[in-house]
């Protein structure tokens, strides 16, 4: 259903929400982070795009699976822990970061099914915000299948006309929400849907950069494993790991076993993000480490996306948020060296 | 004035020449005003070679990078590196000369002068634009710029936009080098740490709330140490393995490095990376300030090493980097170091 | 409750055996599960050893599905987890979460020679697929291994060994001469061109360091041996082990997931990255 909600009314609506966790943008210095609104009265959606994507609440950066405690002598006491139950919305998800969460979805989804991803997720609304314009430079969500008002991953699309936003509930969890603001919401006139028609329209025309001929890319790709041209473009890589960890489809992580007493013996077994780009991501015990230099990483990186991940899943793993390039110490452009790749040896 | 021409024309000398394997510089980007590192291999290519105030890169870092790979080769390529230097970066060659890290014959220094200031801080010139996209940027005798944007042009003062270490700056020429582009005056710095006083006002109390928050931040990405020409230890504290390792490496060995720091980015964990990296730079660190540049959740890290920077010079009287024949820091002392700690 | 595949299931440490002393330490584990849990796998799967508070390690199982009373894990010790692995006591408990992976297609070679090459360690992830098709030989061709380790203490299995000898046959090979080695010395690969298996009805297993598998295709290929009829099982860093945390990630598969189980004639299409 379509309504209309006035910006005064805006955080009436959040103060009405108070049984669900609220998390919206929030100003830190330079940068937007999502923060945990406890004033629904501060809450303000006049920000351009966050540092971390939305990707940190549903998939946050540590997670407890399980606690160890050796209480008997030789049996340890292992308690699984889930995820709490924690019924929350997130404001202020831009188009590109919720597509993400669809994506995420795919990977831990499948045959064993990641349990605390899922249990987040299904307790997780998402309530998006058209861009108006593209946040970002360096957005280029048109080209790989997503738009500055796409709907895919969000249960409410909000739209900035200006003094008022357009809402848009697209899922049953996010009607629910918005019945829980019932008497703030009005009906759309025929006006409004032609404002937030237009204000769809001019930012697809603002987004100002392309891909072109992405199509070309994935069978490119497939040729160009022992090509010297990766050898080139990692050269100026750092290896610091930014790309991979501000990206809201990467989802790589490491399991680790973290010890916190000795007598008896307590502890926990955490995941954490974890990045491909390290030196030692791969890295056996024995020494040996099938991707030694920059060179290979940074093939992984765009293979895994722009080949691996459209032949098992038929999607991009990118949506354009061009957080990657705008955020590279170094400059390395992912548009740049896609180009690269689709004009190579030509 | 530092004549770009100058620059282009040595380093297509020494390419021709066969001096050095590639000069490591920096070139316009495709993408926006900020340069991107270059790695000309071929004389024909030295016009991509720039060097204007948004050179902020401290390109010493890659000279690492080429030690590993020679390393790494069975025939290296023994001849030098050419690499295009501030007066920042040429101590961070200094302390890796000092700690034997690299030989003189392995880098061939290309210094620029950092007239005018210094080089410029995106952030804060983002600020200042307030949205506005920098398309291009100059800068007149007087040190001010002048930068264009779609919006029309906007005339900012050095202050306002040079990076906060360049306003300190004690070596606004390189301290070393092979060749020499602009010119050889040293600015008068009354104070070179100044920045610190706002922190160093603060109460105990409220410096640790400032940190707890800060660092509260940190996702543990680990640019600052990747950005850090002087965090080149293959056995880092916050690692689980020693790069180090060789097939002959034993079990015990491997089994054997202690987990300094946990993987999970909570705040003890942080504090202890942060601190830990701080100590080991101290009397290293040359205030590059590549650390802050790359945070991509803008921690203020310049500070701690900053402070610890003050402390070597007030307690050991020492300044980082700028002989090469100077012993480092922690491995000499003097008689006359201060014993008032030893009670 | 829905299953959580992360949460590893108790189970005690019943028999450990020294196969190989020294430098490069061998120990076989036999264990048992505290608790009956339905725990049934096939030739060629993997499972995630847990020892809580030091990680995790996935672990090819070495004992057939034939042999119900336990599973047996065969660990090289190589770094943090092998090592506490190795200073366990029988009885004390370890965690196993799985099983993982693919499996070696038996159904599919019923009447067909089998050929299994083992190096060093290697013997052991096929050791499970060996003992089944050995324990129903009628349903198989002729079956025969060559094995081969650096020295003669590095070699697994050495009991287990003699006793197969009566059943089928085994060429086994050291690297380097030694005083009082009877049999083939040299490595492996050269072994199977010396003694020329022949690729009629056959199919080949083999598993050890990369570069014997390398070489060992290679042989294979040169004795008319088709990529169809060449199998291997792949050894990569894993972390999660069901195709989620990226380590084990080649090409379009996950090691953990998709196999470690391949023939050459799918592994070849792979980045040739582990």
């Amino acid at each position: 259903m379509d309504k209309i909600l006035s910006k005064k009314a805006f955080p009436q609506w959040v103060k009405k929400l108070q049984p669900y966790r609220i998390y919206a943008p929030s100003r830190d210095n330079g940068i937007w982070i999502y923060k945990d609104i406890d004033k629904p009265e501060g809450i303000d959606l006049d920000f351009l795009t966050t540092a971390l994507s939305a990707k940190a609440i549903i998939f946050p950066q540590r997670e407890i699976f399980l606690e160890f405690e050796q209480t008997n002598e030789s049996v340890p006491e292992i308690n699984e822990v889930l995820p709490k139950d924690e019924p929350t919305i997130v404001f202020g998800v831009r188009p590109c970061d919720a597509k993400a969460v669809t994506l995420m979805d795919k990977v831990f989804g499948g045959d064993f099914e990641d349990i605390y991803y899922w249990k987040r997720r299904k307790q997780t609304v998402l309530v998006g915000l058209a861009c108006s314009p593209p946040p970002s430079p360096n957005c280029f969500c048109l080209s790989v299948e997503g738009s500055p008002h796409s709907k895919e991953g969000l249960d409410i699309l909000m739209t900035d006309l200006g003094d008022r936003y357009y809402t848009e509930s697209l899922s049953k969890k996010g009607e629910e929400i918005l019945n829980l603001g019932k008497g703030l919401f009005t009906q759309p006139k025929a006006e409004d849907k032609k404002k937030k028609e237009k204000i769809h329209a001019d930012a697809e025309k603002q987004v100002k950069r392309h891909i072109k001929d992405l199509k070309k890319i994935p069978p490119k790709l497939q040729g160009m494993w022992d090509s010297p041209f990766w050898d080139d473009e990692a050269m100026s890589c750092l290896r610091c790991g930014i790309c991979t960890y501000m990206c809201p489809t990467c989802h790589c992580f490491d399991i680790n076993d973290e010890i916190y007493a000795s007598s008896p013996p307590k502890g926990k077994r955490i995941r954490t993000w974890d990045t491909c780009q390290f030196p030692d991501f791969t890295m056996h015990s024995s020494g040996h480490n099938p991707r030694p230099d920059k060179a290979s990483r940074l093939r992984q990186r765009i293979m895994h996306k722009f080949q691996y991940f459209v032949e098992n899943y038929k999607n991009y793993q990118c949506t354009g948020c061009g957080r990657c390039i705008s955020k590279c110490p170094v400059g390395i452009d992912i548009i740049e060296v896609l180009d690269k790749v689709r004009d190579y040896g030509a | 004035m530092v004549n770009v021409e100058d620059l282009r024309n040595e380093a297509k000398r020494i390419l021709k020449e066969e001096k050095v394997k590639y000069i490591i510089g920096y070139t316009k980007s495709q993408n926006g005003m900020m340069p991107t590192p270059a790695f000309i291999k071929e004389s024909k290519d030295v016009d991509q070679l720039i060097w204007n105030p948004t050179c902020i890169h401290n390109l010493v870092k890659f000279l690492v990078d080429e030690k590993r790979r020679k390393h790494r080769e069975k025939k290296p390529d023994e001849r030098p590196v050419g690499v295009v230097v501030k007066g920042c970066d040429s101590r961070a060659i200094v302390v890796l000369l000092q700690e034997k890290f690299i030989n003189r014959e392995d880098v061939y220094i290309l210094g620029v002068s950092c007239e005018n200031g210094g080089v410029i801080d995106e952030k804060k010139l983002a600020k200042k634009l307030k949205g506005k996209t920098a398309e291009t940027i100059t800068q007149d005798e007087k040190g001010e710029f002048v930068i264009s944007t779609k919006e029309g042009k906007v005339k900012v003062s050095g202050e306002e936009i040079l990076a906060e270490r360049c306003l300190e700056c004690r070596a606004n020429y390189p301290v070393i080098y092979d060749t020499l582009f602009g010119n050889k005056a040293r600015k008068k710095v009354d104070d070179p740490f100044k920045s610190l006083d706002k922190l160093e006002s603060l109460s105990e109390r409220e410096r640790w709330a400032f940190w707890k928050e800060q660092l509260s931040k940190c996702i543990r990405c680990y640019a600052c140490r990747s950005a850090c020409p002087m965090c080149y230890c293959d056995e880092c504290v916050v690692d689980t393995i020693n790069f180090a390792v060789t097939a002959d490496t034993s079990a015990e060995e491997k089994a054997g490095k202690i987990k300094w720091i946990e993987k999970s980015p909570i705040s003890s964990e942080n504090f202890v990376y942060h601190m830990v990296r701080a100590m080991h730079l101290a009397g290293r660190c040359i205030d590059c300030g590549e650390c802050e540049r790359v945070c991509p959740l803008d921690i203020p890290l310049r500070f701690l090493n900053k402070k610890l920077e003050k402390e070597a010079k007030e307690l050991f009287g020492y300044d980082a980097g700028f002989d090469p024949d100077e012993p480092s820091l922690v491995s000499s002392f003097k008689d006359e170091d201060p014993e008032d700690f030893i009670r | 409750m829905e299953h959580n595949t992360y949460i590893p299931k108790l189970a005690k440490i019943i028999h450990i055996k020294e196969e190989v002393s020294g430098a490069r330490p061998v120990k076989t584990f036999h264990t048992q599960f505290l608790q009956e849990n339905g725990f049934s796998y096939r030739c060629g799967q993997c499972a995630m050893l847990s020892v809580f508070g030091k990680g995790e390690s996935m672990i090819s199982i070495s004992s057939s599905p034939l042999v119900k009373d336990y599973l047996q894990f065969s660990i090289l010790k190589m770094g943090r987890v092998t090592s506490a692995l190795h200073e366990k006591q029988v009885g004390d408990i370890i965690g196993i979460r799985g099983p993982y992976g693919n499996s070696f297609p038996i159904e599919k070679w019923r009447g067909k020679n089998l050929v299994f090459i083992g190096g060093g360690i290697g013997l052991a992830p096929i050791w499970s697929v060996l003992k089944t098709t050995l324990d129903k030989k009628k349903e198989y061709g002729n079956l025969s291994l060559f094995y081969g380790a650096r020295t003669s203490n590095d070699i697994v299995y050495k009991e287990e060994l003699e006793e197969i000898k009566e059943q089928m046959t085994v060429h086994l090979s050291i690297d380097v001469e030694e005083p009082d080695w009877k049999e083939y010395v040299g490595f492996v690969p050269l072994n199977i061109l010396d003694k020329k298996p022949s690729p009629k009805n056959a199919i080949t297993i083999t598993c050890g360091p990369p570069i014997m598998i390398k070489f060992v295709i290679q042989n294979l290929q040169a004795l008319g041996f088709k990529d169809e009829q060449i199998f291997t099982t792949v050894e990569n860093k894993m972390k999660c082990g069901i195709g989620k945390c990226g380590r084990c990630n080649i090409g379009l598969h996950y090691v953990c997931k998709d196999g470690p189980v391949y023939s050459w004639a799918d592994l070849k299409n792979l980045p040739q990255e582990y």
